[in-house]
């Protein structure tokens, strides 16, 4: 993995200064790792998947309504659909 | 759940169809939890009148401490209906669960069966005491709307010394960089086994999410060497989507106490993270199930709970809604949900854990590190101070390890 964050940065690299981040960022994050590790503060309930769910078969509709050409953007803005959690416009 | 077929391409856009109109507000009703066979005050053995009972973990029975007898208390759902959750409609509140009188007190008095002398129970501290005059043990098993006699109770299976090994377990794998001051007053024999309030809850819903979801149709490369960029085309769907769903046992916290998971001050969520119980062996109420073990006091009531319902049913909703998206392979924006909530079943539950606790208090700032093992599965969950310095130390060895790969790459580059 670190590997593989080198070489793109690499290949991105114009000046040869964006690399040196790494050692900053790397230190960063094994102490966040190893907090989170003894902390726990991430963990939670996955009642999502923890608890017993009866569903009937999914409904609903897809509807073309644009293009988008030539974007450099290789995901849609904001995407969420995996984010179960985080709560958007409640409709009544 | 069948996965929706991929959107059809070249239709053109379209107004995207509104939301169905909510159903009508539903009503509420009472279920009559009470254990009938008991009252406050003395409740004697089956087998030999003794009032000396109490738990035994091992087997998840009550035990006469004088005749040996082992019983159970008869499971709830064999006292009202738990099933049929796909139909439910209205909210249905157990006795145990309605809203919470601020008017009734917590102390109650009870008139001993055995002598006639008056004893006083804060159920606020303990469901249960011993008539200072004849020895007897008095218990608290009516319902009123204080919060403190729930529907049922789960009794523990998890002995003490299997919790005390579960958190030297967990303690153990977080040693090198935990604070020493923790290390050095660590007890886990000191694990004490707590009854916790929750609102036990079945459900029946629906749900609707909109949103715009993109498919990719082409990924190509402009300029070449170093000032290759790659660029996309994708079409745009206007998405929606519905589910109908029913849950079972959803657990959420009956005291606002602990319902509070701000992780910059407390470590309830690590208590939250035991979930699930296995609710539905749930037994009808008997303080005897108490004795040698605290309990913590119900003082959320369904309305307060209602919002903590609702987010969690929604999250399930757009958990259940995601195996229909697998054609949106770059992604989906959800804009907009819906909820409708046709019927709900509430019991309130005392639920066991065993909880170690550990002040602490650096810098000014205080909090309370919990390992809790949840007392029917054995789940552990904890929080362990850290030593900030050592997890300094190895974040600056491992930047520094990082950087002089990083500084030897762009040395051979050059």
């Amino acid at each position: 993995m670190i590997a593989f964050v080198l070489g793109v940065l690499l290949a991105a690299e114009r000046n040869g200064g964006v690399l040196l981040i790494l050692g900053p960022l790397g230190g960063a994050g094994v102490y966040l790792m190893l907090f989170r590790y003894y902390r726990n503060t991430d963990k939670s309930h996955a009642f999502e998947s923890e608890t017993r769910i009866t569903a009937q078969p999914i409904t609903g509709s897809d509807v073309k309504v644009d293009e988008i050409k030539g974007t450099r953007r290789s995901e849609i803005e904001g995407d969420n659909h995996k984010q179960h959690r985080k709560r958007v416009q409640r409709v009544t | 759940m069948t996965t929706l077929p991929p959107p059809a391409a070249g239709s053109g856009p379209e107004e995207v169809p509104p939301l169905p109109p909510p159903f009508a507000p539903p009503s509420e009703t009472t279920v009559d939890t009470n254990n009938q066979r008991l009252d406050d005050g003395v409740n004697r053995c089956p087998m030999c009148g003794s009032t000396e009972i109490q738990l035994r973990p091992s087997a998840g029975l009550l035990i006469c401490l004088y005749c040996r007898h082992e019983w159970a208390e008869a499971r709830l759902d064999a006292k009202i209906e738990t099933e049929g959750v796909e139909s439910l409609t209205g909210t249905i509140v157990g006795s145990g669960a309605t809203d919470i009188d601020t008017g009734v007190d917590t102390v109650v008095t009870m008139k001993c069966g055995g002598c006639g002398a008056e004893v006083v129970v804060n159920t606020a501290e303990q469901m249960g005491a011993r008539c200072h005059w004849c020895r007897h043990t008095l218990t608290v098993n009516e319902q009123i709307p204080n919060g403190a006699v729930p529907d049922a109770v789960l009794p523990f299976t998890i002995t003490h010394d299997q919790a005390v090994a579960k958190i030297n377990e967990f303690a153990g794998k977080r040693r090198m960089f935990a604070d020493r001051a923790f290390l050095a007053e660590f007890t886990p024999e000191n694990v004490v086994g707590v009854y916790m309030p929750y609102m036990v809850i079945d459900a029946n819903a629906s749900a609707d999410v909109g949103g715009v979801g993109e498919i990719e149709t082409r990924r190509y490369t402009r300029g070449s060497g170093d000032d290759a960029e790659t660029f996309y085309d994708a079409d745009v769907y206007a998405v929606e989507r519905h589910v109908d769903f029913a849950v079972d046992d959803l657990t959420i916290e009956g005291s606002a106490q602990r319902a509070d998971m701000n992780t910059s001050v407390n470590t309830n969520n690590v208590i939250n993270t035991i979930l699930p119980f296995d609710t539905e062996n749930a037994v009808q109420w008997n303080a005897n199930y108490l004795n040698g073990f605290t309990s913590e006091k119900r003082d959320q009531d369904v309305d307060h709970t209602m919002p903590e319902l609702e987010d969690q049913l929604l999250s399930i909703a757009r958990s259940q809604v995601l195996g229909s998206l697998n054609s949106y392979d770059r992604g989906v924006r959800w804009e907009r949900e819906r909820l409708e909530v046709h019927g709900s079943r509430w019991l309130a539950m005392y639920l066991p854990v065993w909880l170690y606790s550990y002040y602490s208090e650096r810098g000014g700032t205080a909090m309370v590190h919990y390992i809790a093992v949840n007392g029917r599965t054995g789940e552990v969950m904890g929080s362990v101070p850290v030593s900030k310095p050592r997890l300094l130390a190895a974040a600056l060895t491992a930047g520094t390890f990082i950087e002089g790969i990083v500084l030897a790459i762009l040395a051979a580059g050059r």
